[in-house]
């Protein structure tokens, strides 16, 4: 008998840093290197490609209502990190205007070698998402549930976008980055694994023959993490307000419950091919809620914001057993006033087309809160 | 796109019943849908025109069919089984036989004295698995499913629940004689033979059909009605290399239980009584019916690999109703009679809609009662091991409410 998973949460969030008065990108994270590593602050702060992104995880922890104290506890320090230099940051997964070839690249050699091997897409891989962790110990387990849970990942990106502009520009996409991040190997929505053994006989042959040192180079919308005992949700674009991000992290470790439930009664929800599910997150990431999405056990389209409500109804009695109603309460706040992408954009159109108006509603949203 | 559309579930059932000497209590003949056989001391005889096939081979009107006619609901064909029961009650009196419905005979053994008669050996050659499988009678259930995709993917998921349906429908403790300490026999006998129990799951309907079609083109099988696994498919494909009736078209629907796409569970032994046979019939309707809700909700049964679910088939074969089964959602063994209750459970919410709430509730009286192999074993103990005493009961078990 497969044990019920510890079900535990973390959320890792990559920020943009930001000069207040232009509301350009700023480097920031070479403030805090000596001798090539990063100096120990109060709490882990990680390194990315761009100076101007810095990467922060919250603890392990129990339950979404925890998971809120420490991701505002999380935003509060890097927000007076920031501020300490005259600087703030914003949480949306790509910069209204700022150029990424205008970026500097972190001095580690690392991202010197990833420069190197991914040229000009590392460079132009300024986007910034959300990882939201689900604690799931059994690794055959984790496998069925990726491939189950493949199916949600459009509905997770379209909650959660926030990247419609892209240079200055306005995209007409809700999740511009979900398209800029296509352009890497390895991915987007995985194909169906029919078992753990496969899967692991796919990292084996990857490393191997030299494509991949080991499994975290994976970037699929979902994976199994390589070192913590957690299924990775990395579909979503990072949210500015907190109480959205948790909602949809509750939303994930619901979803992780349900199909175990699920499999313990024998059921499981269908298992569809990439190029299917492909469909719905291509629609996710042009429309957002505003769209269409497919049921493709109904054979129909529907409108997102229906299909939205029935996920979150799938999952009632999980969620009332996981005792999240109020941290996933924001769902419904979502759908009845639009995602970042939405507000973003009425920022925009309110203000004549100003993208700097835009930076001020992400920082002011960001820190919300605190 | 449209939604996928109901199906129909509507019901059809065949029966195999035996004919029986009233004095010896023997085997003298058997009933199917294939037509009428007569086995006496000269060997077997062939009395096709005596029965006609629900598939519809050139028969007389008037010939009695061993099977109903393609039914709205169970309650419909509780009336017309009753009609074919009645029918071949009537067809056996007229051979100054008696009629029953069991997996197997008790003790005859007219096989094993035929084996090496030369009428026996050409009707092996001639009429293949029918003469083969001689003394195993099963019955047959069909329900309606429109869309044969929908079919075969209900088919992958209900290869889990056969076992289950087993443990009800198991009626042939008894062979030659011999109490086999099993609870059905008849399994036993037709899985030695090719194309037999559970089969493996098919990616489609075409999947399915390449199959055949290879095993045609290698002149593996005559028909697909050589393919004899415990659920099959069925559809117009399949019945292309049917006879057709004189005016070359193909039976009347309404006529024959096959004429329409749909699914059909053979694991079942020939049942005694009608309400037995009526409840798992229903079971089997409302599952198919709630596997299809499944499909519809973007959910499914899990598919297990043939191999598992032979484990559970053989649990089912020996103890029945009295024995546990593994469930492989939670890796665990369960009393079959937990699992069962679980199942009505889970399809309770589609029997108002089938009309079937009544039928199904007969399966708690089978789970109380035991199944018809426990039954007989026990008219065996009393009567001091008395085959007789057992095809008496059978015969009037299966007369009853006629």
């Amino acid at each position: 008998m497969i044990e019920r998973p510890q079900l535990t949460l973390g959320i890792e969030e990559e920020y943009q840093v930001i000069d207040p008065e232009s509301g350009e990108l700023r480097s920031f994270i070479t403030q805090f290197i000596e001798d090539g590593k990063i100096v120990m602050v109060e709490r882990e702060i990680k390194a990315e490609l761009h100076q101007s992104m810095v990467e922060l995880g919250t603890p392990v922890c129990a339950t979404a209502a925890e998971l809120k104290e420490e991701l505002l506890r999380q935003r509060d320090f890097i927000s007076r990190l920031a501020q300490e230099r005259g600087l703030s940051i914003a949480a949306a997964a790509t910069h209204p205007m700022s150029r990424w070839s205008e970026q500097e690249v972190t001095p580690f050699p690392r991202y010197q070698g990833v420069l190197e091997e991914m040229q000009l897409l590392a460079q132009r891989l300024l986007i910034f998402g959300m990882h939201i962790h689900v604690g799931l110990e059994d690794p055959d387990f984790a496998i069925d549930t990726m491939n189950v849970l493949r199916y949600m990942l459009p509905h997770l990106l379209a909650l959660s976008a926030s990247s419609p502009f892209w240079q200055g520009q306005r995209t007409g996409l809700k999740s511009y980055r979900a398209v800029v991040f296509e352009d890497f190997p390895r991915s987007g929505i995985p194909d169906v694994f029919p078992n753990r053994a496969a899967y692991e006989g796919l990292i084996q042959t990857l490393t191997n023959t030299g494509c991949i040192p080991d499994s975290s180079k994976i970037w699929w919308d979902v994976r199994p993490h390589s070192l913590y005992p957690t299924l990775e949700f990395r579909i979503c674009d990072l949210c500015p307000r907190v109480d959205e991000a948790i909602a949809i992290a509750a939303l994930c470790q619901a979803l992780v419950l349900w199909h175990w439930k699920l499999r313990q009664r024998n059921v499981t929800f269908r298992v569809y091919t990439k190029e299917l599910i492909d469909e719905n997150k291509w629609r996710a990431a042009r429309y957002g809620l505003e769209g269409k999405m497919i049921d493709f056990g109904k054979q129909a389209e529907l409108p997102a914001r229906s299909l939205m409500r029935e996920l979150v109804e799938l999952v009632g009695e999980e969620i009332a057993e996981l005792g999240s109603e109020k941290e996933i309460a924001p769902i419904e706040q979502i759908l009845a006033n639009g995602t970042s992408a939405d507000r973003q954009l009425r920022v925009y159109d309110e203000t004549g087309g100003d993208v700097k108006a835009v930076v001020d509603h992400l920082a002011a949203e960001t820190v919300e809160g605190l | 796109m449209a939604e996928y559309s109901q199906p129909s579930f509507n019901v059809s059932i065949e029966e195999e019943y035996q004919f029986i000497d009233p004095d010896s209590r023997d085997l003298r003949g058997f009933a199917t849908a294939q037509g009428l056989t007569l086995l006496d001391a000269h060997g077997p005889r062939k009395e096709d025109e005596q029965v006609a096939s629900p598939t519809g081979n050139p028969s007389g009107p008037s010939a009695p069919v061993a099977g109903t006619p393609i039914c709205q609901d169970v309650k419909q064909a509780r009336q017309e089984l009753l009609r074919v029961r009645r029918e071949m009650r009537e067809l056996a009196a007229s051979h100054g036989l008696k009629m029953m419905a069991a997996g197997a005979h008790p003790f005859s053994y007219w096989e094993r004295e035929q084996e090496e008669s030369p009428r026996y050996r050409a009707l092996i050659e001639d009429t293949q698995f029918i003469a083969r499988r001689l003394l195993a009678f099963g019955m047959y259930v069909h329900v309606g499913i429109d869309d044969s995709n929908l079919a075969v993917d209900v088919m992958n998921a209900m290869r889990y629940l056969l076992p289950h349906i087993l443990c009800l429908a198991n009626a042939s403790p008894f062979w030659q004689g011999l109490d086999t300490g099993l609870a059905s026999y008849r399994s036993v006998l037709l899985d030695a033979l090719p194309r037999t129990g559970i089969p493996n799951a098919f990616r489609s309907h075409n999947d399915y059909l390449s199959y055949v079609d290879t095993l045609l083109r290698t002149n593996s099988i005559p028909d697909p009605e050589a393919i004899w696994w415990d659920i099959r498919p069925h559809s117009h494909q399949q019945d292309r290399s049917r006879p057709r009736s004189q005016d070359g078209q193909n039976a009347q629907p309404g006529n024959a239980a096959t004429d329409q796409p749909a699914l059909e569970i053979r694991v079942c032994d020939a049942l005694p009584d009608i309400n037995d046979v009526l409840a798992v019939a229903a079971l089997i309707q409302a599952t198919v019916a709630w596997m299809v809700d499944l499909r519809h909700r973007n959910m499914s049964f899990r598919l297990y690999d043939r191999t598992l679910i032979a484990e559970n088939k053989w649990r089912a074969v020996r103890y029945g109703l009295k024995g546990k089964l593994l469930d492989f959602g939670i890796e665990q063994e369960v009393p079959i009679s937990d699992l069962l209750h679980e199942l009505l459970e889970r399809v309770e919410p589609v029997l108002d809609r089938l009309n079937c709430r009544e039928e199904v509730a007969h399966v708690h009286t089978i789970m109380q009662r035991g199944a018809s192999s426990e039954q007989q074993r026990h008219v065996w103990r009393q009567s001091g091991e008395d085959g007789k005493a057992v095809v008496d009961f059978l015969v009037s078990q299966t007369e009853q409410s006629l």
